[in-house]
């Protein structure tokens, strides 16, 4: 039997935010050892070849984290990093863009673009786009004792530097929608920023949101210029990176160790137990300086801490946490065919397959109030959906404009065309119970039906498989997305940057148990998407509490305000990188 | 408008252009040992894979998607006790965790009777018994004087760089081990077994764990493969977690030596300088330059599509062209289910077996399906084996206490009637057979099916063509010294700077830790490097008592 094991650093789970903190943490020089339950490491940054020859991304797909501090300071490319630019959203400015609605195509107007180039920091010279970005998502909340106004609130310190007319104190309480009225012009245009903003981390229907929001879809889709959006070797290579990064550094990664305790003593974490089915001989392993919980918070207090240590009160606003807003069903179509988008919606001189995966069909973007009456169904009505298929607003990627050296299928004569996402209930609170959205082939068709609205060969004889996907099975392959929500937790106002899992936790620290601190999309800011955010983020905490000494390669956002009395994250030297 | 003019540089890539000391093609097993080794060495080395992850036939994948993985090629890890790879990187342990169940393989039939080969040789005879004591007997003695074949000569040979025929029967005439081991050579693998078993159902067990991997039953020369085979089929290992951990675990060592691995990296071309190999090209564009390219790929891929013919002479080209892939590849069908299948036989510890034969009922039978498989039908009488994975890996199902289990049979590429048709049709017949065997497989146990056909294989790995899971036939003109063929079976080729070291190189195909091994070795001593490991004490003494 193996002896017992001791680090600096245990972390546990090595989805995406696990393996950023791991990697920064290696790269500091620290013994880190990253555990993780499944066989394979990656967590919801998944790829998969579920049919020979057809390749799919289960979970996460775009690349939403081009301005991550992380690709220069853990230096992604070293491990193999590449994009695959034919997949990024390339529309070139001066191209005619449409919005699909239930009636056809709505032209994006001058007004819309510029109007948008404005909100997003392009206009400028230089553009304040990834200052924007980084303020928002790479930067750790405040402490306590800063008040958070319009000074004080990253992103409204950017505003006020490059675009101080946009400046006001109502971008705080703004809603997504004030803030497209006052600057946009079409409602479809609005009304698909808001949906993709709803799909990409934030409920931007919500008053405070608007920033927010407006950022959740700017960094993956500004709807006018290239973003790097698809890695090749899809999400799960984007992920290799990461890893590799780690383990190059020295950390030491074991798959099929699925944590059941944290171990505390004297108030302070100091290693975790193993289940009994782990590869691993020993079933302790001792952290000297932190043990990171980088799976869902849920379990993460109340099973792996528990009552023995935490206070009934504390457990019971855990519990209350709220996993709704997150849940997506997912599908994918082999088809003999290649799908053709139906005449009405048709742009002339304009073809998805030159312009990227990420340009595929968002429907029907009709108005405010169709928005509104789709996240009532989710939302609201706790039930499985009674939307009409025809009016559900859903997404899909086009998958067939991957490059052609690297085909999503390499299947002769079959295509692979999805995901499509559509929001649904989430399956722990939907009063027909957990498994009502189990009953999948009447699922796959209602997505069907939904997507057929634009595409018109979507029939029995074209489709050969649907590949489908319920937020209870995203669940079962992956229990960070408890509730299968891809973001953790629901993603208002009251669950994101200071009060995000909530006050007391947002920056990462646990009060009351000593060396450990909190890595996962549920219990941290800026919460879903595959940023190195989290990870980031934390590196100024860790920093503060003597954990963590990075070396030159190290800056920290400059929106970090120190807390007092403790090590600051900002290097005593002068910022060798500027933050664009 | 590009990202570039509006964001400024947004990230840096991976180059365009790099220079590598080693560039390794296909992370399939031997290229990741390959890679592991040099790496370790303190060369340059870049390792590039087609497909978006690293194992080749090391895949565990969740095809029984959503939330059930297996294992849909390697399964059965039967060097596991021999692979240098395994002490040199320390992979038994924390790391990597190996099962070896004592219920190895079983062969069930209709009338409930049962046999069971397991890794202690007494219980084997015991169950042999049932059938004919005389067998058992000879069972015992036999695997005795085998297992000795394996551990002296075949196993640490593994290793070793191939001799010709001629020096190697001068070389077995050594000692009485190496003279029994010549005796085997010159039968076929059917007399060997009709020779030393009188039951016909213990003839058609050892009969099909000894061919198949793809021995011709029939074929002379190639008959210390039988020892071999049947040694190590009674000591096959698990990898706990699935095989591709097999592979995490070399690509970590592979990336803690400072070696890169690039994925979704498809070779299209080796790049040819003043008739030397001096790096390779990517389907995306990228180059890759290096002193040294090592190629795992099968030799038609290798030669004609990424060297190129006008680079060799027409003598070797014709080596090349007349290269010949397995004669038979498989069918899978791999199933989620409530319930592990419970066989109606008379042995408990056939439903903790590692593998299961159902379907052979006598020796005769066997080889008739054999022979359809090889004239392109599969008929009624077909069998095959099956494993239930979760039985020895609760992780492969995201759903707790649920079942994956496969069923696998020789199955011919091109298949009368097309397997586009095929395939289900033969889902539905092999449910009935593996429902006779076991009666609770049934339509309400079973959750989710998937079938991989032979042309599936291949679509998954371009290089396994036809479905050849050993990159080319076990024929005697096919192996030893003349795997892939004279020129290059030290792993060097006559092409300056090019390296062949997959399943299609000496000692061969399936997980056995040899061609890459041979092929890092061979690489480090021309390119001068010091080797930081050393051959095991098994190697040593074969050396020792046989090469010089
Ligand atoms: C359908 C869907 C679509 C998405 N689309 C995108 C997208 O396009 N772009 C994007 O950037 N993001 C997307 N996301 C979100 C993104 O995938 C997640 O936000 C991100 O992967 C979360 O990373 P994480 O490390 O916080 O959590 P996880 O990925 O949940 O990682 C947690 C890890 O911990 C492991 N674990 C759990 N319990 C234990 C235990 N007890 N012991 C040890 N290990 C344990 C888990 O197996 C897992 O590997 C999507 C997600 C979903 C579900
Ligand atoms: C169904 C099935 C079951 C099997 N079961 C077992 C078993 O139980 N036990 C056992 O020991 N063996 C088994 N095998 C055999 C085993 O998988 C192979 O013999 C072994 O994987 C060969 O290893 P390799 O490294 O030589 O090549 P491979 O494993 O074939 O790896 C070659 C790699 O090269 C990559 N590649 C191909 N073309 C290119 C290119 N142009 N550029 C870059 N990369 C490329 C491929 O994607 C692949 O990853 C099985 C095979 C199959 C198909």
């Amino acid at each position: 039997m193996n002896k017992e094991e001791r680090y600096d650093i245990v972390i546990i789970g090595a989805g995406h935010n696990g393996t950023t903190t791991a990697a920064y943490l290696a790269k500091c020089g620290l013994s880190v050892c990253l555990l993780e339950e499944r066989p394979e490491c990656g967590g919801a940054q998944e790829t998969c070849e579920p049919i020979a020859g057809v390749r799919i991304q289960p979970h996460a797909i775009a690349n939403y984290g081009g301005s991550a501090p992380g690709w220069e300071q853990l230096e992604l490319w070293k491990y193999g990093f590449r994009m695959d630019w034919k997949a990024g959203a390339i529309v070139p400015f001066n191209t005619d863009r449409y919005m699909t609605t239930t009636d056809g195509l709505s032209k994006v107007t001058d007004k819309d673009k510029m109007g948008y180039a404005k909100i997003t920091g392009l206009l400028t010279d230089p553009p304040f786009f990834k200052d924007l970005m980084r303020a928002t998502f790479w930067c750790p909340p405040h402490p306590p004792h800063v008040e958070l106004n319009e000074n004080t609130i990253p992103f409204m310190q950017v505003y006020k530097q490059h675009q101080p007319d946009m400046w006001t104190r109502e971008l705080l309480e703004w809603t997504m929608f004030d803030l497209m009225d006052e600057y946009l012009d079409t409602e479809p245009f609005k009304v698909n920023q808001a949906w993709i903003a709803l799909v990409s981390g934030a409920h931007g229907h919500m008053e405070g949101a608007a920033i927010p929001a407006l950022c959740s879809v700017a960094t993956v889709m500004p709807p006018a210029v290239a973003m790097p959006v698809a890695p090749r070797g899809n999400i799960h290579g984007y992920y290799h990176a990461l890893l590799r990064c780690a383990i190059a550094h020295g950390a030491v990664v074991r798959t099929c160790c699925p944590v059941e305790e944290i171990i505390i003593e004297h108030d302070r974490a100091v290693g975790v137990r193993l289940r009994d089915d782990a590869t691993w001989g020993a079933k302790k392993i001792w952290a000297n300086k932190a043990v990171i919980s980088a799976v869902h918070i849920k379990p993460t207090f109340l099973e792996m801490i528990g009552p023995r240590h935490l206070d009934s009160g504390f457990l019971q606003r855990i519990k209350d946490l709220s996993l709704k807003g997150g849940s997506l069903y997912m599908t994918h179509y082999l088809t003999r065919e290649r799908l053709r988008v139906r005449p009405k919606f048709q742009t002339p001189g304009y073809r998805y397959e030159d312009y990227g995966s990420f340009t595929g069909p968002f429907f029907p973007n009709d108005s405010r109030e169709l928005y509104f009456e789709n996240v009532t169904e989710v939302m609201g009505h706790q039930r499985n959906l009674t939307i009409p298929p025809e009016r559900a607003m859903y997404g899909m990627v086009a998958s067939e404009t991957y490059a052609e050296c690297h085909p999503q299928s390499t299947r002769p004569g079959v295509y692979i065309n999805g995901p499509q996402w559509m929001l649904v209930p989430t399956p722990e609170y939907n009063v027909d119970g957990m498994d009502a959205m189990e009953d999948k082939v009447k699922w796959n068709e209602y997505m069907r039906k939904a997507l057929s609205q634009v595409v018109e060969n979507l029939d029995s004889d074209n489709i050969i498989q649907i590949l489908g996907e319920s937020p209870r099975e995203q669940e079962f392959r992956n229990t960070g997305m408890l509730g299968g929500s891809w973001y953790g937790l629901r993603c208002d106002r009251d669950q994101w940057w200071n009060e995000r899992p909530l006050p007391e936790l947002a920056r990462y620290r646990v009060p009351g148990i000593d060396g450990l601190y909190l890595s996962h999309q549920s219990s941290a800011h800026p919460g879903g998407l595959c940023l190195m955010a989290v990870g980031y983020n934390l590196m100024h905490i860790l920093i503060e509490d003597g954990i963590a000494e990075p070396g030159d390669w190290w800056y920290a956002s400059p929106w970090y305000i120190p807390e007092e009395g403790k090590i600051s994250a900002i290097p005593n030297r002068p910022s060798s990188v500027s933050t664009r | 408008m590009t990202t570039d003019d509006i964001f400024g540089h947004m990230f840096q890539e991976f180059p365009e252009n790099s220079e590598w000391d080693v560039v390794i093609i296909g992370a399939g097993p031997n290229g990741l040992m390959a890679a592991a080794y040099l790496a370790k060495a303190g060369l340059k080395v870049a390792l590039v894979e087609r497909r978006y992850e690293i194992g080749g036939g090391l895949a565990t994948e969740e095809i029984l998607y959503p939330c059930y993985s297996s294992n849909p090629h390697v399964i059965y890890h039967m060097m596991v006790d021999y692979m240098p790879v395994i002490k040199d990187f320390n992979l038994d342990g924390p790391s990597l965790l190996w099962i070896k169940p004592n219920a190895q393989t079983a062969m069930v039939f209709e009338d409930g009777k049962s046999l069971l080969l397991t890794q202690m040789i007494e219980d084997t005879k015991d169950s042999i018994s049932k059938f004919s004591f005389k067998d058992a007997v000879n069972f015992g003695k036999v695997m005795r004087s085998w297992r000795r074949i394996v551990d002296e000569i075949v196993a640490p040979a593994t290793y070793v760089p191939t001799m010709t025929p001629i020096e190697m029967s001068m070389a077995l005439q050594k000692t009485k081990v190496g003279q029994e081991m010549l005796e085997l050579i010159e039968q076929s693998p059917l007399d060997i077994i009709n020779n030393t078993f009188e039951n016909d159902r213990v003839r058609a067990l050892m009969l099909y764990a000894s061919c198949m991997w793809g021995l011709d039953p029939r074929e002379t020369g190639i008959g210390f493969f039988v020892p071999l085979l049947l040694d190590r089929g009674m000591n096959k290992c698990y990898c706990y977690g699935g095989s591709h951990k097999f592979a995490s675990a070399m690509g970590r060592e592979i990336i803690k030596a400072g070696g890169l691995i690039l994925e979704h990296a498809e070779v299209s071309k080796i790049i040819m300088q003043n008739r030397r190999a001096v790096g390779v090209e990517l389907a995306e564009g990228r180059t890759l330059r290096s002193k040294v390219v090592m190629s795992t790929l099968d030799p038609h891929t290798t030669f004609l599509d990424l060297v190129g013919a006008q680079h060799m002479d027409k003598d070797f080209k014709a080596l090349i062209d007349g290269w010949k892939y397995d004669k038979w590849s498989f069918y899978t069908l791999h199933v989620a289910s409530e319930e592990p299948p419970r066989y109606k036989c008379d042995d408990p510890w056939i439903n903790d077996a590692f593998m299961t034969i159902f379907g052979i009922e006598s020796t005769e039978q066997l080889l008739a399906h054999w022979d359809n498989v090889v004239a392109g039908k599969i008929g009624a009488n077909f069998g095959g084996h099956a494993t239930c994975e979760t039985l020895h890996d609760p992780h492969l199902s995201d759903k707790p206490s649920k079942h994956i289990s496969f069923f696998q049979m020789h199955a011919p590429y091109e298949i009368q009637g097309g397997w586009e048709k095929k395939a289900k049709e033969m889902e539905e017949a092999v449910l009935a057979k593996w429902q006779k065997a076991a009666p609770n497989m049934k339509r309400e146990n079973i959750i989710m099916t998937v079938h991989e056909t032979p042309v599936d294989i291949e679509t998954r790995f371009p290089n396994m063509r036809r479905g050849g899971i050993k990159h080319g036939d076990y024929k005697p003109i096919q192996l030893g010294s003349f795997r892939p063929n004279q020129e290059c079976s030290s792993t060097k080729t006559p092409i300056e700077g090019l390296y062949v070291c997959g399943a299609s190189t000496y000692p061969g195909g399936l997980v056995l830790g040899g061609p890459g091994y041979l092929g890092a070795n061979k690489v480090a001593e021309d390119l001068g490097v010091k080797k930081w490991w050393k051959t095991t004490p098994e190697m040593d003494r074969y050396i020792k008592t046989y090469l010089t």
